[in-house]
């Protein structure tokens, strides 16, 4: 399909583009996501204000010294490529204060290097895929008037839907595709957001909310904000990170079930950890009851007990609720983590 | 003089008789200890440069600014009635330039014995209206102008639904959804002594989805009339099958029709005849006397461009404790589209691959609310080897035997159903060399018992024709600078057809490769050749142009004997060397190709040849065996394929390059089949899902095994002149059950259904738990 004609304008600030959005016109950022649902005439801006001519946008570096802030902060116009080649990401730079190995942004670089394509990394922002649509096969057909649409039902909950949630769903259950997002939120990573009235920053994990009665979207960005900035606060001593994903494809393909774990080594013991969970849910999941079975445990360098590893696994699939085709997502899932805590060590 | 003779040849498992004129005299096949310079080494595609750089013209690159767009407005129904159409606000927009449908219909109604535009829509996608506009925007937002009316009707999306006791029927008019109540049935000896017989029985059923071609270039035409003739740009695999059915639909004379396809982007089996798009661009280009363009996008392409069939298939085996099979029982249900015709030979392997005295299979054919199945490379075949090689090692296993002995145990030197020797059958060497790279005998030793990753091995056996035959044609002009020119009627798929005529030609002339250049692509000028099918384009043009060469240098040979002073001598003591003449008692006496030309006065030598009959009462196949080394993962049911090795019999290889490529090619292909391709409908709305490159998963290069490819290469002297037979095919068969075979080693559970993704090996390894 041809997409349908729309204008197109450089912004060449952010209280630029701030000023020129509305619910008609939309910002365009590596046009992975976005340009693709246009052509399949799921979305009909009619201008799109260009956020790559805004140079403060594809900034990336370790923030000055305000205390609390420290880390590493990343322009959301950074591509996926350019920030997976970054030292810091590598682990090759000092972050501030904190303290910088490779396994302490392992987290984020592996889930950068399992998403999508190389090609599409060239092209993707990080801004713009924690703000992708979902991928679920009835919202991205153009025939079927879902829920999250605008529609009345959600066709995947009694029809195939092997690919969706088990965990949080309803009146959705379109898995989010992100797996930055998800090694993100257990980097407690925040984003700087501005809009019309001035600048906010909200932790990632506040942003994401699973579709409601009231909203069909999942975050809290208003339809005249862009998110400017992604922080990531300084590592501390001794934290370790893993991302894992499972597809049904080696590559170029969204998670059936990715898991990313950011811990906090002292000695043997694992004195605090983030877990979240990807393509089991319509957010980014942060699992506490997976962390609170690992927190205080002794880990390193002998692996983790079988004892609480079995006690993680259980933890893991303790709210779910599969579908009629998605069942062996608890499997996955448990899986998935099994996999992840043997490579944490 | 010419002569009538009837011969035989196998296409896609059923075996024809034709009637073909024998006009050649019988040249010597080359053995196989013949010294061949060009054939049979390594020879990178004449035509490989253009298609890397771009230059390669395609049916998506003909293109003239006066080019008109022509698109198509699609039922978004599996099953509805046409109550209303509306298209005058559509061809008042500027730049539209006509638009036909069912209340307005163009100049020719009917093709392929339907309308052209029905009332009734049997499926999502079926043509609602064809419109030609200046431009694809102009034609999209006039397409969206045209107002309709459907009346939605009860629909059967696959398999499973249409065969039901209450199916609603998949076109009104039909009494029941089989194509043909009485199936296609074989049998030898009786199921009933077999089981009688048998001290082991094993009973399973497979299944297998709907899986899509996927060609890289989409189906399409482009159309372009001048005075009362008419050029066609086809992507398609059979340029001279497109001018015959466009010929019949527009009831033109052949003459005034010209087919151009020079390179085509993918077929797989489903781009041989004209179809409607192609009739439509004609009679458009001829009413706006404009060339039109009707191309299919990726979306149209996944919901009308075919698939391989689904099945259900249901084997029994019988055997002795031996090993020894008293019986082989196949029975297959294929799930098709509302026009779909019979379905391929599921059965095929189960009557031809092992020696068993008793042997019945039975197809039906169902069909269902999408557009019709299609040949998908190695039709009927790659579905019914997964099953049968799934079954033969379940029996491996219940027998308490290697699965390979079990496959020696029941090796056959004679074709089961026709009864009759094979020309040749080099299998068990075939089985012998894929052992041994495979490491088969000693794997026990490398198998994983501990760890997540469990290791697994399995194997699986190919039969296939690809011998080809009658009629092709060849004609080879010699020019006076000692180049040649060969011309036929073919295309190249993508096999590299081009670069093995231009080898066998190089070959028979005696002249170095650069020298021979091959003409094909294109009916004008060219004679009559086969469509790129069954496998049977190299077996059935190459003897073709051996012919055409030995007819153009008898008459060169005439004219060096006269120049050498030997006028009498007879042509067969001549043979050519590096372009030059050789007197075969006496090779100090040579003349060149170009010494001869010169004195002739820019003679051109023209000759002509045809492809001769199959040998009487042989069978003439292709065999193969794939052996596949696979990890999965028993936390998260990833399959991994380590290795494949391929071995496959096809005679003399001309090309081990683009032979070993073709191999490479069709493994990867079954790859996408056995681990995650599949057409995905909606239940509730009958729609695909899968319409799309995202949601129907082909392999990436990162899901590639290391393939390891090997040939017998043994020529088949028996089979025709140049010792060749086909390997289009034969690659995608075996590898499948190869590593559904493996996978079933590796967890000790077998998965009978594909596509083997990690749903279906975490439910299977489940159920494993839950029974123990
Ligand atoms: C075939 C394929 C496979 C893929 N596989 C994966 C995968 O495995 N894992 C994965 O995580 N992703 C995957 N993706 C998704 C891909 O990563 C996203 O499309 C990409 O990251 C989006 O970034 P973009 O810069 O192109 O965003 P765009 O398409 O330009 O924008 C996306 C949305 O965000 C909005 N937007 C962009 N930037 C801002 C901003 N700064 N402020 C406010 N709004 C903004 C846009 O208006 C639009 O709504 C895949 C995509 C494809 C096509």
């Amino acid at each position: 399909m041809a997409i349908k004609p729309f204008a197109h304008g450089n912004a060449v600030t952010v209280a630029e583009a701030v000023e020129a959005l509305s619910a008609s016109c939309r910002p365009l950022a590596g046009g992975t996501d976005l340009l693709a649902m246009m052509k399949a005439d799921l979305t009909a801006p009619e201008s799109l204000v260009n956020l790559k001519t805004i140079p403060e946008l594809h900034e990336i570096g370790v923030v000055p010294d305000a205390e609390t802030t420290k880390g590493l902060r990343i322009g959301a116009m950074v591509t996926l490529s350019q920030l997976a080649a970054h030292p810091a990401v590598q682990g090759r730079q000092e972050l501030g204060r904190g303290s910088l190995t490779r396994s302490s942004m392992a987290v984020l670089h592996q889930a950068i290097l399992r998403t999508a394509s190389p090609q599409l990394r060239h092209m993707a922002t990080l801004g713009g895929n924690l703000l992708q649509e979902p991928r679920c096969w009835y919202y991205r057909n153009e025939l079927i008037p879902c829920w999250r649409k605008g529609g009345r039902l959600c066709y995947a909950y009694r029809g195939e839907n092997k690919r969706h949630v088990i965990l949080g769903g309803g009146p959705c259950y379109a898995v989010h595709p992100s797996d930055p997002a998800v090694a993100l939120l257990a980097m407690d990573a925040s984003l700087r957001i501005v809009g019309p009235a001035g600048e906010r920053t909200m932790s990632l994990a506040e942003f994401y909310h699973p579709p409601d009665r009231e909203t069909r979207t999942v975050t809290h960005l208003a339809i005249d904000e862009l998110i400017t900035e992604i922080r990531v606060p300084a590592p501390q001593a001794g934290t370790r990170g893993v991302y894992v994903k499972v597809a049904e494809r080696a590559a170029w393909d969204f998670a059936l079930a990715a898991v990313a774990i950011q811990a906090v080594m002292e000695g043997d013991t694992i004195r605090s950890c983030r877990v979240a969970l990807g393509g089991v849910a319509t957010i980014p999941w942060r699992a506490s009851q997976v962390e609170e079975v690992l927190m205080g445990q002794a880990s390193s360098p002998a692996p983790l007990s079988t004892a609480v590893i079995d006690r993680a696994v259980e933890a893991v699939v303790e709210d779910i609720r599969p579908l009629e085709h998605n069942g062996y997502k608890a499997d996955l899932l448990q899986g998935v983590l099994r996999e992840a805590l043997d490579q944490l060590r | 003089m010419p002569t009538i003779k009837k011969t035989k040849v196998e296409y896609e498992g059923r075996v024809e008789e034709r009637e073909v004129i024998v006009e050649e005299e019988y040249i010597e096949p080359w053995g196989a200890d013949a010294e061949l310079t060009v054939v049979g080494r390594p020879t990178p595609r004449v035509d490989g440069v253009p298609r890397v750089t771009g230059r390669a013209r395609y049916t998506h690159d003909a293109r003239w600014p006066d080019l008109l767009v022509g698109r198509f407005l699609r039922s978004p129904h599996p099953h509805a009635r046409l109550v209303r159409i509306d298209s005058r606000r559509a061809e008042a927009m500027p730049g539209v330039w006509l638009v036909w449908h069912r209340d307005q219909p163009p100049p020719v109604e009917r093709f392929e014995g339907r309308p052209l535009f029905t009332e009734e829509l049997p499926y999502e996608g079926a043509e609602v209206a064809f419109l030609v506009a200046e431009n694809e925007r102009i034609a999209e937002d006039a397409l969206a102008a045209i107002e309709v009316e459907y009346e939605e009707l009860a629909f059967a999306h696959d398999l499973d639904d249409a065969m039901a006791e209450d199916a609603p029927p998949t076109l009104l008019d039909d009494e029941s959804n089989l194509v043909d109540p009485e199936g296609d049935t074989y049998e030898r000896g009786s199921v009933e002594q077999g089981l009688q017989d048998a001290d082991v029985v094993v009973d399973l059923t497979f299944t297998t989805p709907r899986a899509a071609h996927c060609c890289l270039e989409t189906h399409g035409s482009v159309a372009r009339w001048e005075g009362d003739h008419l050029t066609v740009w086809h992507s398609t695999q059979g340029i001279n099958r497109c001018k015959g059915s466009l010929a019949d639909a527009l009831d033109m004379p052949m003459d005034e029709i010209r087919v151009i396809c020079e390179y085509v982007g993918g077929g797989f089996g489903s781009k041989f005849a004209a179809e409607n798009y192609t009739v439509l661009a004609a009679l458009a280009s001829k009413a706006t006397q404009h060339p039109v363009s009707a191309l299919l996008d990726r979306r149209e392409e996944h919901l009308v461009g075919g698939y391989r069939p689904s099945s259900r298939q249901r084997v029994r085996l019988g055997a002795k404790r031996d090993g020894t099979l008293t019986l082989i029982e196949h029975e297959a249900w294929i799930g098709t589209g509302a026009y779909g015709e019979s379905g391929p030979i599921v059965g095929g392997p189960a009557k031809d691959l092992y020696a068993s005295p008793n042997a019945r299979t039975a197809t039906w054919t169902v069909r269902a609310n999408t557009d019709a199945h299609r040949a998908f490379r190695a039709p009927g075949y790659v579905e019914g080897t997964f099953a049968l090689e799934g079954a033969m090692d379940a029996l491996a296993e219940e027998l308490d035997m290697d699965p390979l002995d079990l496959r020696l145990k029941n090796y056959t030197e004679q074709s089961p159903s026709r009864d009759t020797p094979y020309t040749d059958k080099r299998l068990r060497e075939a089985y012998e060399i894929g052992a041994e790279r495979m490491g088969w005998r000693s794997r026990e030793e490398r198998r994983a018992t501990s760890g997540v990753w469990k290791r697994g091995w399995g194997m699986a056996t190919q039969i296939w024709g690809g011998g080809g035959g009658p009629p092709a044609k060849a004609i080879v002009k010699l020019e006076s600078d000692g180049t040649a020119e060969v011309l036929l009627g073919v295309q190249d798929l993508g096999t590299g057809t081009k670069t093995v005529l231009a080898q066998v030609a190089a070959e028979e002339l005696g002249l170095p490769l650069d020298r021979v250049r091959v003409v094909i692509g294109d009916t004008q000028g060219t004679p009559y050749g086969p469509g790129s099918g069954g496998s049977v384009t190299l077996a059935s043009t190459t003897p073709a142009v051996r012919n055409a060469v030995h007819d153009a240098l008898r008459q060169l040979f005439g004219i060096a004997a006269y120049m050498l002073d030997m006028p009498d001598e007879a042509p067969d003591q001549f043979y050519t060397e590096q372009g030059e003449i050789v007197y075969r008692p006496d090779p100090t006496k040579r003349i060149s190709f170009v010494q001869v030309a010169a004195k002739v006065g820019n003679y051109m030598f023209v000759g002509t040849g045809a492809r001769g009959p199959n040998p009487d009462d042989a069978a003439i196949n292709t065999f193969g065996a794939h052996f596949a080394e696979v990890e999965v993962n028993t936390r998260t049911g990833q399959v991994r394929v380590n290795k494949v090795v391929a071995v496959h019999d096809i005679g003399r290889v001309v090309n081990p390059l683009t032979a070993t490529s073709q191999v490479i090619g069709g493994v990867n292909m079954a790859l996408g089949y056995v681990l995650m391709e599949e057409r995905v409908f909606n239940a509730r709305t009958g729609l695909q899902l899968t319409a799309n490159l995202e949601d129907y998963r082909l392999v990436t290069i990162a899901d590639a095994p290391v393939v390891d490819v090997a040939f017998v290469d043994v020529a088949d002297i028996q089979a025709n002149s140049v010792g060749s037979k086909g390997l289009g095919e034969p690659p995608i068969i075996p590898l499948a059950a190869a590593v559904a075979n493996a996978v079933a080693d590796a967890i000790g559970v077998r998965i009978t259904a594909l596509p083997i993704t990690p749903d279906r090996v975490l439910n299977a390894l489940r159920a494993e738990r839950e029974e123990q």
